[in-house]
């Protein structure tokens, strides 16, 4: 009974460990908010990123619209944090409409922190392009050490909490 | 009863001259390029520095204050051209939830000086604009309502017409 213990955790750390690197893994798909600026995605698109053939595409969640970017044409990588609410509008409303200023305490809980990465690219014009994306705490740093270009070295969290 | 519909009728005739007569917005003869957002000597954020250059294109163009409007580095940049130039001055990074628990604390403020140049670099409209979110929406929204400011700043003033070629 006494060895089973630590024998569990241990399975357990490796199951960890296999998960985590499964999300590291160079090529796979991560989910990411598309905040602005990669091509002909709406703002705010749900989606997974991914990078395949000497190429960085954006599919959107429901299978539609999808956009993607040579490999080559990136400039600049950076990373940043940020720390939000999370829900949405309607969330915003329902802490609006808590009384007794129950909303604040509310909103003291029901934020997350998420990675921002950040592109500069080019088209075939020349002409330079900013995009934006969020996703989970954590996955930044692995999508920007898989993509080429000069990696920022200013780096500033977006959030003086 | 018959007035009444011949009153309507009438205001109905009015209001469509009125739309028929009304004048476009003036487009203007030139074309903008936004230049690459200068960081200064602030400490900010890189996507604070892409967010604000996207949506200067984007303020810029549903204005329709300019013919075209051309992102930085592109070839097509041509005709009698102005030059964005943007420089930020100063940036607060505020926080959401401080401002969603506190509603006065964490808002963020982001202050620009904008300068319309002209191909040989002469300045023909040189604007301090600020863009901050104090109680709803992300950081980022400072960046968007920034953006709004510019090209609202832009629209309200009198650009010189272009020397003939």
């Amino acid at each position: 009974m006494m060895i089973r213990k630590p024998i569990c955790l241990l399975l357990l750390i490796s199951l960890c460990t296999l998960l985590v690197a499964q999300d590291a893994a160079p090529g796979a798909a991560v989910q990411v908010t598309h905040i602005l600026g990669f091509g002909d995605i709406a703002n705010n698109a749900n989606g997974d990123l991914s990078i395949q053939a000497g190429t960085l595409r954006f599919q959107k969640k429901d299978g539609g619209q999808s956009a993607q970017i040579n490999l080559d044409s990136i400039q600049r990588v950076s990373t940043g944090q940020q720390d939000r609410q999370v829900g949405g509008k309607a969330a915003m409303l329902g802490r609006a409409a808590t009384p007794y200023g129950g909303g604040r305490v509310i909103a003291l809980f029901s934020h997350k922190k998420y990675d921002t990465v950040t592109l500069e690219y080019l088209d075939a014009n020349g002409g330079v392009h900013g995009a934006i994306f969020q996703m989970n705490k954590g996955q930044g740093q692995v999508l920007r050490d898989q993509l080429p270009g000069k990696v920022n070295d200013l780096e500033t969290r977006n959030d003086s909490k | 009863m018959i007035a009444n519909k011949q009153i309507s009728l009438g205001i109905a005739i009015l209001l469509a001259l009125s739309v028929a007569h009304a004048k476009p917005p003036a487009v203007s003869q030139w074309s903008v390029q936004v230049d690459k957002i200068e960081p200064g000597d602030v400490n900010i954020e890189p996507a604070f520095i892409v967010a604000i250059y996207e949506n200067l294109l984007v303020e810029l163009t549903k204005k329709g204050e300019f013919k075209q409007v051309f992102r930085s580095g592109d070839k097509n940049a041509t005709g009698p051209l102005l030059v964005l130039k943007t420089t930020v001055q100063k940036y607060s990074p505020g926080s959401e939830t401080k401002r969603a628990v506190t509603t006065v604390a964490g808002a963020t403020k982001l202050n620009v000086k904008s300068q319309l140049c002209t191909a040989d670099g002469q300045v023909v409209l040189e604007r301090i604009v600020n863009g901050n979110v104090r109680f709803l929406g992300g950081n980022l929204r400072a960046t968007h309502n920034l953006a709004h400011n510019v090209a609202a700043e832009i629209q309200k003033s009198n650009l010189p017409e272009p020397k003939a070629p």
